[in-house]
């Protein structure tokens, strides 16, 4: 699975130019040689003859790979609907009989007039039947596209409490499916196109006419088409090679594996990308205030949205911060902590043969390497390991004095809250500046940590995704969007959609949607008509 | 001209952040004790009238940097002579800037650290963001505004809440009469907090929309204004007239003596982090009238390549401008604002305002 | 172009490893001094310089408690040295100490009663103040009738760390009894900078014998044989401790001051001696200067709330004009402390009360003329007067007492 340099590309290229510029020819058995040559007679590949046409003279075979076509299709209603058709006329092979066969003899459900061996070998690829006829130029291919596919499941990365529990899966298809159900408009369009030269990857762009920003969209398309690589292999490939900026741990594309996480997205105004094979879906553009929010906070209400979106800024901060500030405070700055806590490290300190930041980098890395062996171990051996980390790095280290136990508590903690964050590819970039603020707050206390958030948030602020600022709604201000970033204001409240991605359409809700209480109901003087009374 | 826009909100936060950062640095107006905060106040209706004066040019001249206009009213020769010497004073000011903080970060926190290494970092910091434009620092202060906004909100009411301020410190108001205030306004606090603004002569072309800069920039220089009045009043208030004018840095004196519920103590790192933002902001914007001047008047196609040699002169300026922090606090109060500040913040531009408004008189 | 990150990336890692950098200090490096105490020199070779003592917290001794283990050595251990500065005995203590020494958390300072009549506490204050790592919040105590080291070597039962059980007593007895007053370093610099205010300073004392009391057995006694406790406010004059108040007098300084927050006022009533006991709430107590014929008047008015606490005779509390009587009588005690402690202000000629600063906020120009000779003769001369308003709310559980019924048996 490596990258090939696009040089070597070209040349495997050129050689193939040379012959996918000649068309089908009618000669069956031409064709058909030239079939089992390009596959290597693979011995998935299958070909069926069969005899059309009255008196059954048209010579014609049936070409397909088994096991990535659904065999039934291609028994039921392909070979029995050729060979069971009644009403072949006079006809001599020409151009004509793909066209009969597709209107009048088979009964599925999309079929394709091919002329060339780069479509031919595309479509059989793809897991189409094609259908090649002796004496007549070009081939018919019928969508036969089956195989074993994973059903529609819960979301594995990616849980909330109160919403829909489905999740992507791997075929492109059933993934643009799950959106139309959840987007039953016109309007929402999808543009396929085919990604890397040995995979040939479908992938596809799904937007909202009219609410998407014309730009985007188009810079989207040409980024995609300017593409030149041997393999797509999931979205992140995608993603690396679109995106705004390499040099920075801040994604800016933003990935999801729910339905409607991405119909929410589609109708503020952005862009999905789907590629086949994953069932990550990207979202461009992307703005980092997006990463701390999941689907959930819309689904409930008001007040506890607001808190957990707030929650989840302080969260961040404890992520990147934790054991900076620790370092910081008991190396540079011993005045800031109260002296009864102070005493209590120190006294903890004191059998540690380490300085803090080793202290902290040693647990910080033993933290790692824990959190990356429960990713890699197979379910039947998680408990152990989870009994083995807390006993060796909690009470073990402990008590033999190589760590402080305050030391694990900060860990732990800052460990905590990065697994909090919901979106995965911010918790990352959490996780590299982490060690970055060790460093400088060892280095150069509060005073490294402060400037060092200083370079952060102008580094942030530096970014684009797609030409909308990163850090847009805070920087620059929109007033108008703050109703949905950090705060999470009444469902009735946020009647317009983010100003600087959907230029066109802003308005998402109409006035006065606030729920009222009946008017007669409460504190009234119900003897009173309105208009009786002292208004002002 | 860098091809950037920033708004009227980002211009407004910028002032505020620029007015705040010199505050906690210098013990304003001592020399009229408790009626200090006047003297401020006083100084602030100045600060309006010179930010007028910049305005004025501006509207003059919209769209176009200041080294390129002065060409324009006083002639080739003498506008490039003006305009070199402006960036040689922004230049100045950064490196004395970052003097100030580099020893008050190794006055009270790093008192072993030699200053170069304290200053090295903060001019890292400060190039890296001014290569990236105007409208990347424009942004960023937005983001700490809010961050400051919330430090100073907070600060006041712990200080409020620790029982240490006393009114009656403020008292007797106005002892010596008005003079002694009107001749520490001309001497002193006129200059310092407000006549730098003259920073924003350089930022004003970069505005996306001209309508509402007079309004809200008079209002962001009235805000900051009152800020510091009051910041001076509370150094008062807390301290007492004595000792508030024989400390260096009575702000955070002020912040250390809150002694809440036993465990809100020595809170000067509240201090440190409002001081270092609000340094690095004042830093960071006369950097960068620096760099893009430079780059405006030796037509420079890359801003961003001067910003590392100037960042290296502004560095070694900072270390040489002074053999003690007494020196410099000596030049900074007494010398430089009738010196230095009075011609290049007042009376340079409404000479050229002058000229400019008879320039385009005749012109109609 | 990778050469460039390359290089830049090894200075930048080289930064890191250098790791020890100079303003940082491990925490277990540092001797936390949690207090600070400053004698005069009496032996004969070292007469009249400077000699320091600090108190130094042993953390695992004091966190000891709560893990387990821990008791077997004292929580705090005690340096000296001498030297003619504060700052140059404060170094010198390295080589007794094997840490270096962190002044961030000194919360006490103790000064002795000699050193500050003889010279006064002038000299040994811009040290603490100047620097940055001391905090000027940390309080002050003038050792009474004792060296001010020996104070700093005494255990206590309850604080581990025996600095905090002086912080603490003051700050208790301010809070419920009144005799003393918590002040902190910037307090007494500004006292004695400002003209028309002297400084007042709490005072500790050794009960018992002062060499059991460092030792570890004292605090291993359900009465410790060494023990310290506050004892008197002292009074200054130009620097120089000039004297001490005691019981109603040091109350009434705190009354003037306003520092009292609740105590307890015991009167007579009908021939029996300390009858009634007045639970003080809260009281507010304002002092005013005015010019008249070119002389000065203070007038000082305090108000007071309270129950009554405590009945020691038959009486009827449940009538309410009982309570007013009652009420004038705590006026008239009240005011009789306030009294006491002008006379005896004036009497040291030390206008400990800040009245001279209260005419120089009001009359500035007034002030220029009497500012000089405030002390020895404007003050002393200065007309006081005062007036107390005291409301009793609330009795208590019972109306009247049990006695009365006892007295009717």
């Amino acid at each position: 699975m490596y990258f090939k340099r696009n040089k070597q590309n070209k040349n495997q290229q050129n050689v193939q130019n040379h012959t996918t510029e000649e068309k089908i020819s009618s000669s069956l058995t031409a064709n058909l040689d030239w079939i089992k040559k390009k596959t290597g007679e693979s011995s998935d590949l299958v070909i069926r003859p069969i005899k059309a046409g009255v008196n059954f003279d048209l010579n014609a075979t049936i070409v397909f790979i088994e096991g990535i076509v659904e065999g039934a299709s291609i028994n039921d209603f392909l070979i029995k609907s050729i060979l069971s058709y009644q009403n072949w006329k006079e006809v001599i092979a020409t151009e004509q009989i793909f066209d009969i066969i597709s209107e009048q003899v088979i009964s599925l459900g999309s079929t394709k007039k091919i002329c060339e061996w780069n479509d031919l070998f595309l479509s059989l690829m793809a897991g189409e039947s094609i259908i090649l006829v002796d004496g007549v130029v070009g081939a018919l291919s019928a969508s036969t596209t089956g195989g074993e596919k994973r059903s529609v499941s819960e979301p594995t990365a990616e849980n909330v409490v109160r919403g829909p529990q489905q999740a992507f899966t791997e075929s492109i298809r059933t993934n643009t499916g799950l959106v139309r159900r959840i987007i039953k408009n016109p309007d929402l369009w999808l543009e396929s196109l085919k990604i890397g030269k040995m995979t040939n990857t479908d992938v596809a762009i799904m937007f909202i006419k009219g609410t998407a920003n014309e730009k985007v969209v188009e810079e989207v398309r040409s980024r995609l088409q300017r593409i030149d690589i041997d393999s797509i292999l999931e979205s992140g490939y995608i993603e690396q090679l679109v995106e705004d900026q390499t040099l920075t741990t801040f994604p800016t594309l933003y990935h999801t594996q729910r339905p409607d996480a991405v119909a929410g997205n589609l109708l503020e105004g952005r862009i999905a990308i789907f590629v086949d094979g994953t069932p990550y879906v990207l979202l461009a553009p992307a703005v980092f205030i997006q990463f701390f929010q999941s689907t959930e906070d819309y689904y409930t209400r008001f007040d506890i949205a607001t808190s957990i979106r707030l929650l989840r800024v302080i969260i961040f901060i404890i992520s990147i911060l934790g054991p900076a500030i620790y370092i910081a405070a008991t190396t540079f700055h011993q005045e800031m902590i109260p002296t009864q806590l102070l005493v209590i490290i120190a006294a903890q300190r004191e059998s540690v043969p380490f300085p803090t930041l080793i202290e902290a980098f040693i647990m910080e890395v033993v933290f790692e390497i824990l959190r990356e062996a429960g990713i890699r171990l197979p379910k039947v051996v998680g408990s152990t390991v989870s009994i083995v980390g807390a006993l060796v790095i909690g009470q073990a280290a402990v008590q033999a004095g190589i760590v402080s136990p305050v030391m694990v508590i900060v860990v732990a903690i800052t460990a905590m809250a990065n697994f909090a964050t919901p979106a995965f590819s911010i918790a990352i970039s959490a996780r590299l500046i982490r060690f970055l603020f060790m460093f400088v707050a060892a280095v150069f206390g509060f005073y490294g940590i402060v400037l060092g958030i200083i370079m952060l948030i102008v580094h942030l602020c530096s970014l684009r995704s797609f030409g909308t600022p990163y850090m847009t709604p805070l920087a620059p201000f929109i007033p108008a969007n703050i109703g949905d970033s950090i705060v999470r204001q009444p469902l009735w409240a946020i009647n317009k959609r983010p100003k600087l991605i959907s230029k066109e359409n802003e308005t998402r809700e109409g006035h006065g949607l606030k729920p009222q209480p009946d008017d007669e109901r409460g504190m009234k003087n119900s003897t009173l008509k309105k208009g009786d009374q002292n208004e002002v | 001209m860098e091809k950037a826009k920033i708004s009227i909100t980002q211009l407004f936060v910028l002032i505020l952040l620029f007015e705040q950062g010199d505050s906690m640095l210098l013990p304003l107006a001592m020399e009229v004790k408790q009626d200090s905060w006047i003297s401020i106040l006083l100084s602030t209706i100045g600060g309006v009238l010179l930010f007028l004066v910049y305005y004025r040019l501006y509207r003059y001249f919209p769209n176009v940097l200041p080294t390129d206009y002065f060409q324009k009213i006083v002639g080739k020769v003498l506008g490039k002579g003006l305009a070199f010497l402006y960036i040689l004073y922004f230049v100045y000011f950064s490196a004395r800037l970052l003097r100030s903080f580099g020893e008050i970060l190794g006055i009270f926190v790093y008192p072993f650290t030699p200053l170069i290494f304290i200053n090295i970092f903060m001019v890292i910091v400060v190039v890296y963001t001014v290569r990236k434009g105007i409208e990347v620092l424009s942004r960023t202060a937005e983001l700490l505004f809010i961050v400051l906004l919330f430090l100073s909100v907070t600060g006041l009411i712990l200080v409020s809440s620790s029982g240490l301020i006393n009114i009656h410190n403020l008292t007797p108001v106005l002892e010596n009469g008005i003079s002694p205030i009107l001749k520490n306004v001309f001497t002193e606090t006129l200059y310092i907090p407000f006549g730098e603004l003259i920073v924003f002569t350089m930022i004003f072309p970069y505005l996306n929309s001209s309508k509402k800069v007079k309004s809200i920039g008079v209002v962001s220089v009235i805000l900051s204004g009152m800020n510091l009045a009051f910041g001076a009043a509370l150094n008062i208030g807390v301290l007492g007239t004595h000792l508030a004018s024989r400390y260096q840095f009575p702000l955070l004196t002020t912040m250390q003596s809150i002694q809440i519920l036993q465990f809100l103590e020595r809170l000067d790192v509240y201090f440190l982090i409002a001081l270092i933002i609000g340094c690095f902001f004042k830093i960071a914007l006369f950097f960068y009238a620096a760099v893009i001047g430079i780059s405006d008047l030796f037509k420079i196609r890359e801003p961003s390549q001067v910003s590392y040699p100037l960042g290296f002169v502004v560095l070694f300026l900072s270390i040489q401008m002074a053999s003690s922090y007494s020196e410099q606090l000596q030049e900074e109060l007494k010398i430089l604002p009738l010196a230095i500040q009075l011609p290049f913040q007042v009376i340079i531009p409404i000479l050229l305002l002058i000229i400019a408004f008879f320039k385009n008189k005749k012109n109609h | 172009m990778k050469c460039k990150t390359f290089f830049l990336s090894l200075m930048i890692s080289s930064i890191l490893f250098i790791t020890g950098c100079w303003s940082q200090k491990e925490l277990n490096d540092l001797a936390i001094v949690s207090a600070f105490a400053i004698d005069k020199n009496e032996s004969e070779k070292n007469k009249g310089r400077y000699e320091v003592t600090l108190q130094v917290i042993n953390p695992g001794n004091v966190a000891g408690s709560l893990q387990g283990g821990g008791g077997q050595t004292p929580p705090i251990s005690t340096y000296t040295s001498t030297a003619n500065t504060i700052l140059i005995a404060s170094r010198e203590l390295s080589k007794k100490v094997s840490r270096k020494r962190y002044y961030a958390h000194t919360n006490l300072v103790v000064i002795s009663e000699k050193l500050a009549r003889e010279e006064g506490i002038t000299r040994v204050l811009d040290a603490i103040e100047r620097s940055p790592e001391f905090r000027t919040t940390a309080q002050i105590v003038i050792a009474h009738n004792a060296k001010a080291a020996d104070i700093v070597k005494i255990l206590t039962p309850i604080d581990k760390i025996s600095s905090n059980d002086v912080i603490k007593t003051i700050k208790f007895t301010e809070d419920i009894w009144g005799e003393v007053v918590k002040v902190n370093l910037q307090d007494v610099i500004r006292a004695l900078v400002t003209p028309g205010k002297e400084p007042v300073i709490t005072g500790f004392r050794i009960l018992g014998s002062k060499d059991k009391g460092s030792k570890l057995e004292n605090i291993q006694d359900t009465k410790p044989s060494g023990n310290i406790d506050a004892n008197g406010i002292a009074i200054f004059k130009e620097g120089k401790l000039i004297g001490w108040f005691h019981n109603k007098t040091s109350r009434g300084v705190s009354w003037i001051l306003n520092k009292i927050k609740t105590t307890a006022v015991a009167v007579d009533w009908e021939e029996e001696k300390e009858a009634i006991v007045y639970n003080v709430i809260r009281q507010k107590t304002k002092v005013k200067a005015d010019m008249e014929k070119g002389s000065p008047v203070i007038s000082i008015h305090t108000e007071v709330e309270g129950d009554i606490g405590e009945v020691n005779t038959s009486i009827k509390l449940s009538d309410r004009d009982t309570l007013f009587k009652i009420e004038k009588s705590f006026e008239k005690e009240i005011k009789e402390e306030i009294k006491q402690a002008v006379k005896q202000a004036k009497k040291n000629q030390s206008d400990i009360f800040g009245f001279g600063e209260k005419v120089y906020r009001a009359n500035p120009t007034e002030w220029k003329n009497l500012e000089q000779d405030w002390n020895e003769v404007h003050f002393p001369k200065a007309k006081i007067r005062v007036s107390v308003e005291a409301f009793v709310r609330r009795t208590g559980l019972t109306k009247e007492s049990y006695i009365s019924d006892l007295e009717n048996k």
